[in-house]
This record gives structure tokens, C-alpha cells and sequence, in this order.
């Protein structure tokens, strides 16, 4: 079979990315992937495109529910009928035609406390899967900066399901999370395709300062001299109001977006983004996934991210047209504390510890009384199950420890005296081949590339709503 | 009309009578029996679950400012309406709650990806990110516009004309049109969020997202009056049957067939007073509902005569002079539609 006409016709792309046809081609061959690719690879391609050619369906363990609906949403714009969701938020009307027709569908999303359930897992048992994708395969990694204790469960029901063939699929991993991949999923001798983090186009650039209010002054001249489009990362949903504030007291376009937002508001936000109708995104880490926005070019971090491995996903939405782009990371003194406690603060106390143990893993009405947080929660009751006291406690220290070292490695990003490319890649086990000519902050950064960019077209809003209604429907 | 004056409007008619969070519940829509009943006893219906996303601080935030700006004011146990507040002119309004149910947005997310098809296919743009995401909603609108032949471009044409003439005809302000206009998306143009659309005209988020309830509460109601051709067919499943609750209507169906209220009670393993609220709201809702199971009509008469004469509907002041009307018993009389007593 030729995947190239595959290819074309279903997407009409007449090549592949980097690593893509070595990883379809493996997985058509049979074997179980690792497949780590920058976010912006057209990740998705490699199951979707296996899929058009192996004969049952293809199962996909997907930990974010916004990530999940994302990629339904692709699906079905591209024409493709045969999906389906399964979370949590499933309508009880739709279940029952959903099981019955279980086994036809090519596509099946599932979230990974979806999976472990009895009566899903006896579902999926009779059906035939060609393929297990675990998608966003990263969080299986407890030392990860995203770490998701139910996506460990995905090898609980690989047994039942008879070990189907694994693509694991991630953006970000270093040697050890890969390890644990491979461990957790079971996979022996797994392919790993490993795609240089290395990111070209984009610049590393870092700024210092005395005190948040010139920390302010410096974003201020920063919008008013470079267009955007740009994201503004804040470390908090207030911030990100009051940056976005800020920016709009310039007269310069921009929205905030965040978790707090009803749904409908925050697709309003990301279209106009996407239409250029706003020139900036002032954002907690909330925006990003699933944004399909090839020409940004800046990414503005006003506080320091909380690992290396966000910061790389965060400044990797720029740049994706492969011109030069501009990440900027602002730190003024005593922002480590607020990353400290950022990083801290999720991490189950040795109190909510003993409390989960005492009550017991259902004990879920102690996160309605507020005794025990629920990501806290989350972590110990899958642990409890494990371990004993005194190993849950031990493991919570490593975690801590596994946290601090987060925080360090990003608070070398702000003292480090070398190029911080070389930093950032060789923090993901990898060596930097060539630097690009404009690199990073420490080996000098040309910013006339970043002037050229044209002033965006000021657009003028309808003022009536008969105005409106004939822009929305010329016709 | 304000968020603001929507409080004051239902304080008003609660008349001192109630606390000040009942406002806050009748906004949001609970389904609790005091609600319910209250709707009947002060009549208000045009304000039942008008904002069933309300954020309990921003209600109370909202509060404090009618406190401060000396609209209300605390006296003893209840809180009064000062001489501002029952001067202050309240627009009058379109919301109508008790019909709509909350179904308006069930509307405006039908219209939203409608009017953005018709944006894009008249257009030539053959795909796009649909703005609503909801699957029920996306699989109506695929099914109504196969129906009306949606690539038809007089189709289209026909639809936005009706779209200016009902809102056109609609008795609301052209802020309140614009509003809605401004939370429709096409081909190049975004929606605008509650903070974009309150910010450009000065209003609050509340505000604006009122004044979009009201807008469409208006709007559909000039649609089921003069029932254009395309138009029309939004409203399907839009208006409810029955005004009253789901579990309600179990009640009154198990109740017909004979079963007294413990019965139902066990049948339906609901606890006595659950099933008294629904006995509450059927009697508020049927002007024909007969009480005399429940209480008979001495007693009855003795309620209603003993809330004129105090001027009140409150259950522990009747309760005092009536010692031998139980609590249910009140209200179930106290729900009675007027004309029948």
C-alpha cells in the first residue's frame, strides 16, 4: 500500500512531516511506538492515518477531557462519522446505543477513569481494538509535570484487553519518562522515534527586573513596539484579567482566557484569535490545547512557568509557520516564591495523607467538606491502594523532591550564563546539533526580525445591529 | 432591565415578606417548594431561572450595593424597600421565566450555528470550526437545515429577512438587539464574551447577560406570534407542555390514578414533605385543583381570611392564630389560585 496516496487522499497532503511515515510505517508493521513529537507535528496523524488501514478499531486513552473534544472536533470537520466520546459527562441516553454499537466505531476516545470501569471494561473486552494510543503519554510519569494518577490504570486493563499493539504518543519526554512509559504500558521492545525538541525559529529570550512595576513597564513598551499575534502566560486567572486590562488601555486588541470562563465565551476568545481579530492572548496554561494558530509570534511568560516541560509545550505554540518567533520569559526578583508555592502547593499534605487513609479511597465527601483537596485526593487514593502508610509518605517526598528539582531546573533558566537553547534541549537527554544564527539572550539576539511584522488593519465593529446582522450575512 | 432592578423588582413584589436571598434562588431557577410556591403567591413568574448561572458572590455583591446606594435598607428581620427604591421607575419588561425555562439558550445556540453556516456557505467557505459544540444541538441543526434546503441561497436570504423583521416588530431596545447580534459569529467575525459586550456599553456582566434573556424572552414571543416560515422552526421543543416540574407531574399522574399522598410518598420513596411541595405546586398551577382532600373548606376559608386580615403570607404568623392548620395545609391554601377562593 502506498502511504503517500493515502495520505493525499485523506488529508491532501502530498508529504509527510518529520517523523511521521517512520512512525506510521511502524505501527502498520505491527509493533508497539513511542512516538515523541514537538506539539504542532500533526501528532494525531499517526493513528488516524493507520486507521484507514487496520481492520477494528482503534482505541484512544486521551487524559484531558478539552484535548479529548479537540480531537472529536478535528474528526469530524475532516468528515470522518465513525467517532466516539467516552467520559464522564456522557448523556445516559446516549450510553445505551453507544454499547450496542460499541464495535463499530473506528474511532473511540475514552478517558482513563472511563477505562477502569467494570462495566466499560467488560464493554471493550468484546470488542476487537487494533490499536491502544495513549495519548499525551507523559502523564503516566509520576516525576511528569503532569501527572495523572489514573492514567497509571491504563496497564491495569491492558491484561483484559490482550495486550493490543501500543502507540504512545507525547511532546514532551526526557529518558526516564520514556522509561516509564515502556514500564507502565508494558511494552517490551518498543520503537521510539525521538524528534529533536530543538525549535529553530524561535528565540529564547529572558528579562530581569527589580520589581513588578517594571516588570509592567517593560510589557507595556514590549506590546507597543512588536505586533502580535502573541500570548501573555500569567500565572493566575487574576493576572490574566489585569494584563489584558492593561493592554487594552494601550488601545492595543487583546482578550484574557481562562478555566473560570463559560464554555461559549472562551470558543468566542480563541476564534477571534485564530480570525486575527485580537493581537493578544492574555492566558493561564488553560489556553493553547487545540489551538490551531500557525502564525504566532511571540510567547510572553509573565511569571516563571512551573517545569521546563510546560515551558517548551507553552513556547511551542509559536512559530508553527516556521518564521521566526520570540519567546520571552520575565522574572522579577521574588517571583520564585510565588513558583515555589505554585509548584508546592498541589502536593498532598502529610494530614490529608492520614485523612484519605482513615476514610479510605471512596471517601470522596472529604473533598465536599474541604478536609482533603482534590488533586490531593486523587494521588493518594490511587496510592493507598499500593502501599502502605509509610510507603504513600515516602512516595509523596520523592514527589517532592521530583517538584523541587522542576523548580530549580526553570530558576536556571533565569540565572544561567550560557545559551540557554543548548539548557533547554540537553534538559530533555538531547544534544543540540546546530544553533540557529539568532539563538538566545546569552548568545546575543537580533530583534529587527521581530519589528518587521506589519501593523494588523485596524477593523472597524458595526455600531448597529442591522450593520452587524448584514456583515455576519452578506447576502 | 438591570440586574439591579430585576432584585428590586422581585423584592418589591415579595413585599417584605421574604429574606433576601429568595430573590437570589428565584433567579437561578431552584426547583425547591418555597420557590415554586412563592411564583404563585407574588406572582413572579416573568423572573423564574432567568440567570441559572448565577454566581452567589456576585448576587451578593450586588446586594451590598443596593445597601449602599440606599435602595434597601435592614429592619429587624426583614429588609425593607426605602422610599428610592419604590419610587425608582422599573422598565417594564419582557422576561417571561416561568415560560421559557431557560430553553432561550437552547434557542440562541440553534440560531448561532445557523447564522454561522449561512455566513460561511454564502461565502464559499466550505468548513469551519462550528461555534457551538454542544452534539445535541449540532445534530437539530443539521437535521432543520437539510430540511429547509440550506444551500439554496434564496433559503438563506429568506432567513435573514425574517430575522429583521421579528426583531425588527420585537418591543426591545436596540442595545438589547445589539446584544444578541453581538453574540452571533460569522465568516470573519467573532462573537464578543459577556465581558467584551458589557464593557463597550458600560454595563455590568450581569447586566448584559440580563438584558440577552430579556432580548430573547422578547424575540420568541414576536416569533410565536406572527410565525415566519424558517424561523418558526427554532422553536421546536422550546416551549414546555406542562408549566410544572417534571417530578411534579409523576405526582400528579400517580394522584389521578387514586394514590394518597403517603402512597405516593412509599411508590415513589420520596420523603411526605417532598410530595407536599408537589401538591403545592399543582395547586398553584390549576385553577381547578381541588383541595378539600388536603383540608377542608372551613379551615381553608379560616386560612385565607386570617392571611387578608394580617395582610400577610407568612406561614408562622398565620400559623399563631390557626394552631390547628398544619404547615402544608397553609400553603396548599395560600397557592390556591384567587379566583377559585
Amino acid at each position: 500500500m502506498n502511504l503517500d496516496e493515502l495520505l493525499y487522499s485523506t488529508y491532501g497532503f502530498s508529504s509527510f512531516r518529520p517523523g511521521q511515515r517512520e512512525i506510521i510505517e511502524r505501527v502498520l508493521a505491527g509493533e508497539d511506538v513511542i512516538a515523541l513529537l514537538p506539539t504542532g507535528m500533526g501528532k494525531s496523524i499517526c493513528y488516524q492515518l493507520p486507521a484507514k488501514v487496520l481492520p477494528d478499531s482503534v482505541l484512544i486513552v486521551s487524559p484531558l477531557l478539552s484535548l479529548m473534544q479537540d480531537q472529536v472536533a478535528q474528526l469530524k470537520k475532516m468528515g470522518e462519522k465513525s467517532v466516539v466520546a467516552i467520559n464522564s459527562f456522557l448523556k445516559p441516553e446516549d450510553k445505551e446505543k453507544i454499547w450496542s454499537k460499541l464495535h463499530s466505531y473506528k474511532f473511540i476516545f475514552i478517558s482513563p477513569e472511563m477505562l477502569v470501569q467494570p462495566f466499560v471494561k467488560q464493554k471493550l473486552q468484546q470488542i476487537r481494538i487494533s490499536l491502544l494510543v495513549a495519548d499525551e503519554a507523559h502523564c503516566i510519569s509520576q516525576w511528569g509535570f503532569d501527572f495523572r494518577p489514573d492514567y497509571l490504570r491504563i496497564s491495569e486493563i491492558l491484561p483484559s484487553l490482550r495486550f493490543p499493539q501500543v502507540l504512545a504518543l507525547t511532546a514532551t519526554a526526557t529518558d526516564k519518562v520514556t522509561e516509564e512509559i515502556k514500564e507502565y504500558l508494558a511494552l517490551e521492545e518498543p520503537y521510539v522515534y525521538c524528534h529533536p525538541m530543538d525549535r529553530k525559529n524561535i528565540v529564547y529570550d529572558t528579562k530581569k527586573f527589580e520589581d513588578g512595576r517594571e516588570k509592567i513597564g517593560f510589557l507595556k513598551d514590549f506590546v507597543l513596539k512588536f505586533n502580535g499575534p502573541g500570548i501573555i502566560y500569567a500565572g493566575t486567572r487574576k493576572k490574566s484579567q489585569e494584563l489584558s486590562l492593561l493592554l487594552t488601555e494601550l488601545g492595543i486588541s487583546s482578550a484574557f482566557y481562562h478555566g473560570g470562563m463559560e464554555h461559549q465565551d472562551r470558543v468566542f476568545v480563541q476564534q477571534q484569535f485564530q480570525n486575527g481579530e485580537l493581537q493578544w492572548i492574555c492566558s493561564t496554561n488553560a489556553f493553547g490545547m487545540g489551538v490551531h494558530i500557525p502564525n504566532i509570534r511571540h510567547v510572553i511568560h509573565f511569571q516563571l512557568p512551573t517545569s521546563i516541560e510546560g515551558y517548551v509545550q507553552e513556547v511551542g505554540r509559536a512559530g508553527r509557520d516556521g518564521k521566526p518567533a520570540l519567546a520571552t520569559l520575565l522574572y522579577a526578583q521574588g517571583d520564585e516564591g510565588l513558583l515555589e508555592s505554585l509548584v508546592m502547593d498541589d502536593l498532598p499534605t502529610q494530614h490529608e495523607i492520614e485523612e484519605v487513609f482513615r476514610h479510605g479511597a471512596g471517601a470522596t465527601h472529604l473533598i465536599d467538606q474541604g478536609i482533603v483537596r482534590e488533586t490531593a485526593f486523587r494521588v493518594v487514593s490511587y496510592w493507598i491502594t499500593k502501599l502502605p502508610l509509610e510507603g504513600v509518605v515516602r512516595q509523596i517526598e520523592q514527589l517532592r523532591i521530583g517538584k523541587r528539582h522542576q523548580a530549580a531546573k526553570i530558576k536556571e533558566l533565569i540565572s544561567r550564563q550560557q545559551c540557554l537553547r543548548k539548557y533547554i534541549v540537553e534538559s530533555f537527554d538531547q544534544q543540540l546539533s546546530e544553533k540557529p544564527k539568532n539563538c538566545c539572550i546569552l548568545d546575543g539576539i537580533d530583534y529587527s526580525n521581530f519589528e518587521a511584522f506589519s501593523q494588523p488593519q485596524e477593523k472597524r465593529l458595526p455600531l448597529e445591529w442591522q450593520d452587524r446582522l448584514r456583515v455576519i450575512l452578506p447576502i | 432591565m438591570l440586574f439591579t432592578e430585576l432584585i428590586l423588582a422581585i423584592m418589591k413584589a415579595v413585599n417584605r415578606q421574604r429574606t433576601i436571598s429568595s430573590p437570589y434562588h428565584l433567579i437561578k431557577g431552584k426547583k425547591s417548594g418555597q420557590t415554586i410556591q412563592d411564583i404563585g403567591y407574588f406572582g413572579l413568574y416573568p423572573y423564574f431561572g432567568v440567570l441559572p448561572k448565577l454566581d452567589k458572590k456576585a448576587y451578593d455583591q450586588a446586594v451590598q450595593r443596593l445597601f449602599s446606594q440606599g435602595y434597601l435598607m435592614a429592619n429587624e428581620q426583614v429588609i425593607d424597600l426605602s422610599e428610592k427604591a419604590l419610587e425608582l421607575n422599573i422598565r417594564a419588561s419582557s422576561l417571561n421565566g416561568w415560560k421559557y425555562r431557560g430553553n432561550e439558550n437552547i434557542f440562541l445556540s440553534r440560531l448561532s450555528l445557523i447564522v454561522q453556516t449561512f455566513s460561511h456557505i454564502s461565502q464559499q467557505v466550505k468548513s469551519f470550526d462550528p461555534v457551538v459544540t454542544d452534539e445535541e444541538v449540532q445534530s437539530w441543526v443539521k437535521k432543520y437545515l437539510s430540511r429547509i434546503q440550506f444551500r439554496d441561497l434564496a433559503v438563506a436570504q429568506a432567513f435573514k429577512e425574517e430575522l429583521l423583521t421579528t426583531l425588527t416588530d420585537t418591543e426591545i431596545s436596540e442595545t438589547h438587539k445589539m446584544i444578541l447580534m453581538e453574540r452571533l459569529t460569522g465568516f470573519g467575525l467573532s462573537g464578543l464574551t459577556w465581558q467584551q459586550i458589557a464593557e463597550s456599553k458600560n454595563l455590568s456582566i450581569l447586566d448584559a447577560q440580563l438584558m440577552a434573556v430579556e432580548a430573547l424572552h422578547g424575540w420568541m414571543a414576536a416569533i410565536e406570534r406572527s410565525k415566519p416560515q424558517l424561523l418558526i422552526g427554532l422553536m421546536e421543543g422550546i416551549i414546555q407542555q406542562s408549566s410544572l416540574t417534571e417530578t411534579a407531574q409523576r405526582t400528579e399522574k400517580l394522584f389521578d390514578r387514586g394514590f394518597s399522598l403517603e402512597q405516593i410518598a412509599s411508590l415513589r420513596q420520596l420523603k411526605s414533605s417532598t410530595i407536599e411541595d408537589h401538591f403545592v405546586e399543582l395547586a398553584m398551577n390549576d385553577p381547578y385543583f381541588n383541595y378539600t382532600p388536603f383540608v377542608n373548606s372551613d379551615l381553608y376559608e379560616a386560612i385565607i381570611a386570617e392571611s387578608k386580615r394580617q395582610k400577610t403570607k407568612r406561614l408562622r404568623e398565620i400559623k399563631e392564630h390557626l394552631p390547628e392548620a398544619s404547615y402544608f395545609q397553609i400553603r396548599l391554601a395560600l397557592a390556591i389560585k384567587e379566583e377559585q377562593g
